[in-house]
């Protein structure tokens, strides 16, 4: 009986532990499903700049080239006129910096690309944080949900809802608990 | 080698509009200026469902619907299937080239591009 006695309050022990370890776990997964969707936002919100910003850039190139242009209509107009030699030298001159300037003007549009090229690589890391997010709530649904005595079409139904919180991209430790509270759990 | 006429209509396709901004520039400076946009796969079918196209320079990572699924779409349809793509895209392995291809695309531009080398594919794909 008493060997009885010892195993049940051993087993109440590990009981005890494992519930620890569990609270333990529960936590800091908890708060970083919560940490993930702000740093997806801070992501967006970094490209959002970087766009609005290529744009401005782009205003500028376009302004410097339509400049050149009329420049280089200018430019033509007066050489058209047959100036005398030192005259027409310079001018010509001018048409060929002009030249220059509408060739890197045309070399920087290239390089504006970089926004594009940035935000895919931004994108990719978005995509990696929402496969976090997922594995985290998982996590979270799965070892609320372990040892209870669920249906299957229940669990599948916790899941559901889970997968539309994090779609909606408002999901928050207070939602999963909301959600589970529905379940008794 | 001959460019395509200058009154060529062309479909510019990329969710990026910085990166369309940047192609219709270029294209500008080639001397082409009937362009319109689109943000992703199915909004290009869309419009060339009901406008007719000439052209179309496509980004391969798009939502809705991506470059290589167009591509493969445009080549099942009866009305698009001679419709020369050019597919614009950051995606640089060889598979990504090979899968492209077998999807159907004319020629392939690895991102970034420069004037000279989009003349070059289009000189090659109109010749």
């Amino acid at each position: 009986m008493k060997e009885l006695e010892s195993i049940i309050k051993e087993l109440i022990q590990n009981v005890k532990e494992l519930e620890n370890v569990i609270e333990n776990v529960k936590k800091p997964v908890a708060e970083s499903s919560q940490l993930i969707p702000e740093t997806a936002k801070n992501i967006e919100d970094v490209m959002i700049f970087l766009e609005e910003t290529s744009h401005k850039i782009m205003n500028l190139l376009e302004k410097i080239q339509a400049n050149s242009d009329q420049i280089q209509k200018d430019v033509d107009f007066l050489l058209s006129l047959n100036p005398v030699p030192k005259v027409r030298e310079k001018i010509e001159d001018i048409k060929i910096r002009n030249e220059d300037t509408l060739n890197t003007l045309l070399e920087l549009y290239t390089h504006m690309s970089f926004h594009d090229l940035a935000g895919q690589q931004l994108k990719l890391v978005i995509n990696v944080l929402d496969k976090i997010k997922q594995t985290l709530l998982d996590i979270i649904v799965s070892h609320v949900t372990a040892g209870k005595d669920l249906k299957e079409e229940e669990i599948t139904t916790i899941k559901g809802k889970v997968s539309e919180l994090i779609s909606q991209d408002r999901i928050s430790q207070e939602d999963v608990d909301k959600l589970l509270e529905e379940f008794g759990l | 080698m001959p460019m395509p006429p200058p009154d060529i209509k062309i479909l510019v396709v990329d969710d990026m509009s910085t990166m369309r901004r940047i192609i219709r520039t270029i294209l500008n400076q080639l001397g082409y200026t009937n362009i319109e946009e689109a943000e992703n796969g199915k909004q290009a079918l869309a419009k060339l469902k009901n406008e007719k196209f000439d052209f179309v320079i496509t980004d391969w990572n798009m939502p809705e619907m991506d470059g290589l699924t167009l591509v493969k779409t445009i080549r099942s349809d009866p009305e698009l299937k001679h419709l020369p793509v050019l597919m614009v895209t950051a995606e640089a392995k060889k598979e990504n080239v090979l899968e492209a291809l077998k999807a159907g695309v004319n020629n392939y531009i690895v991102k970034p591009f420069t004037p000279e080398i989009l003349k070059e594919k289009m000189e090659k794909i109109f010749k």
